[in-house]
């Protein structure tokens, strides 16, 4: 159980969906266009980024590294995704193949494997700066995506998978509040593993502002259960809708 | 095939009927003595029928026999064609036959008498005064009894016309065939055909063209109709884009291009709306193309 001491039934319930999401982002992304394949992918990689919570295995730093890696792929592919589906949706184009999706996905994730590898081991600080980049990836992707769904939603409104693209609006409001809220708790250094380092080095750091920490740590875990929850729903939702 | 009859000296008549209008040139010893060609009530003679005849030729559709008769009964027909009207539509009753036909004889006319009422008709073919012979519906030749053609004169509200005409002598002395450069008519005549024929040809090229567009547009109307149904308005551009990546609407004519803009459509259609309502969609569109163009 010592392995699983981090895990809170939040986390459960989050990777838990967002598994569910990625199991049908793929057998979504099966027989249909590459823009599917890209939004799929990125949130299938989600799931993989969250899953080092459940995985024994978690604290070795250099597979943590990696899972913040591949979060921040997840993010990056996923908005590839919405930017293609923006210029589909104004000029009907589709091109390209899923293979290069795929394959460019891959390539990526495996070259930040071996920078993680070739490099020193990363110490909890190290590990807490990639969480940031992360983090900080998140939120201002978030931030495009959800405009970038806006105006999806205006070209395609009046088509069945109009709602779907309000869902994933949903989705990424949910995903900045979970997001943001964590980086802005990184930023000001009030987060656990700043707490975590500190305490490592014998320091001892006094938080100002407990008010606004408790906020910031309600708003990341009610953040993080609505865009796990919000993103199961969704793809379940798109699923019925495309089926 | 005048020449023919020319150098075999043939003496009878060319009767040419055709969908709307009919023609006879006659003959006499190898000489065209007359042409006569009637559309409606409008009669042309001579080089005019010639030269209709042979637009009518070339337009086709047309029927041709050839009767050879005797030289007197070609004059008799000639007479009733081209005759000089002595009298027109005269009921018979008022008129003393008798002093007619005493008149006809002093006179030694040449022509045709010709008796008729609504229902039935007779000619009597005079030379030089004298009746030739009889000819009344009914009959296949000419007959030497006049009964009949008395019974039709004694029929109530029975009508005569006189015509009078050249002799058959006389009517040898012209030969349209000589006068008229026939050849030449024939070829100006065939010139000025094949151009209408093309002036129309190309008119209806044009008139169908222009059809055709119009039915290709309310095809290409309908299927942005099934697509904004399907995708909403979107639909619309993407068969507006589908086709003119194609090379517009005239590509719903080309089964090989109807494929390809149908797996367009599909392919984009996939990222907008489920998988059963895009088969329904492309169902409907193929057979509306395929109803359209091949209905």
């Amino acid at each position: 159980m010592e392995l699983f001491a981090d895990l809170t039934t939040i986390s459960v319930i989050q990777v838990i969906f967002w598994f569910l999401a990625g199991v049908i982002s793929f057998y979504f992304s099966i027989g249909n266009a590459r823009i599917w394949t890209s939004i799929s992918l990125g949130f299938f990689l989600i799931f993989i980024s969250q899953a080092y919570l459940l995985a024994p295995w978690s604290d070795y730093p250099r597979l943590a590294a990696i899972h913040y890696i591949i979060g921040t792929v997840a993010i990056m592919v996923m908005t590839h995704g919405f930017q293609e589906y923006y210029v589909f949706s104004r000029t009907l184009e589709t091109g390209g193949s899923k293979t290069f999706v795929y394959l460019g996905t891959l390539a990526v994730t495996l070259a930040s494997a071996v920078f993680v590898f070739i490099n020193p081991e990363p110490t909890y600080n190290v590990l807490r700066n990639i969480k940031m980049i992360e983090n900080a990836n998140w939120v201002f992707l978030s931030l495009i995506n959800i405009d970038m769904i806006r105006k999806i939603y205006l070209q395609i409104r009046d088509s069945d998978i109009a709602r779907g693209f309000i869902a994933f609006g949903a989705v990424f409001v949910c995903i900045l509040l979970w997001k943001g809220s964590e980086l802005y708790l990184q930023v000001f250094c009030w987060d656990s593993d700043w707490h975590l380092f500190m305490q490592s080095i014998g320091a001892y750091h006094n938080v100002d502002y407990p008010g606004r920490v408790n906020f910031s740590i309600m708003v990341n875990q009610v953040g993080g259960l609505l865009s796990g929850l919000s993103v199961g729903g969704t793809f379940i939702y798109l699923f019925r809708l495309l089926r | 095939m005048l020449d023919k009859l020319k150098g075999g000296g043939f003496t009878g008549y060319l009767n040419f009927i055709f969908p709307s209008s009919s023609g006879i040139l006659f003959f006499e010893g190898g000489k065209l003595i007359s042409a006569l060609h009637e559309l409606d009530k409008a009669r042309l003679s001579g080089f005019e029928a010639i030269a209709e005849l042979s637009n009518q030729i070339l337009a086709g559709g047309g029927s041709l026999s050839v009767y050879r008769l005797s030289k007197d009964l070609v004059m008799g027909l000639h007479a009733l064609l081209h005759g000089e009207v002595l009298f027109k539509g005269q009921e018979l009753k008022l008129i003393d036959i008798k002093g007619l036909l005493e008149k006809m004889k002093v006179r030694q006319l040449n022509g045709c008498l010709r008796i008729y009422t609504e229902d039935r008709s007779a000619l009597i073919f005079y030379k030089e005064g004298a009746p030739l012979g009889f000819f009344h519906d009914g009959s296949n030749d000419i007959e030497t009894s006049a009964s009949e053609s008395q019974k039709i004169a004694g029929l109530p509200g029975a009508k005569i016309d006189v015509l009078s005409t050249k002799s058959a002598d006389e009517l040898m002395l012209y030969d349209l065939l000589e006068m008229v450069n026939i050849d030449k008519i024939w070829d100006s005549t065939k010139i000025r055909y094949t151009a209408q024929m093309e002036q129309l040809s190309k008119e209806a090229q044009e008139r169908d063209s222009v059809q055709q567009n119009e039915r290709l547009r309310e095809l290409e109307d309908d299927l942005k109709e099934v697509a904004v149904a399907y995708l909403g308005k979107v639909g619309r551009t993407l068969v507006d884009k589908e086709l003119s990546e194609r090379g517009g609407r005239d590509a719903l004519l080309n089964a090989e291009e109807v494929t390809k803009f149908l797996a367009g459509v599909e392919k984009s259609s996939k990222l907008l709306t489920s998988l059963s309502k895009l088969k329904e969609m492309s169902d409907l569109m193929k057979n509306e193309i395929f109803n359209r163009v091949n209905g």
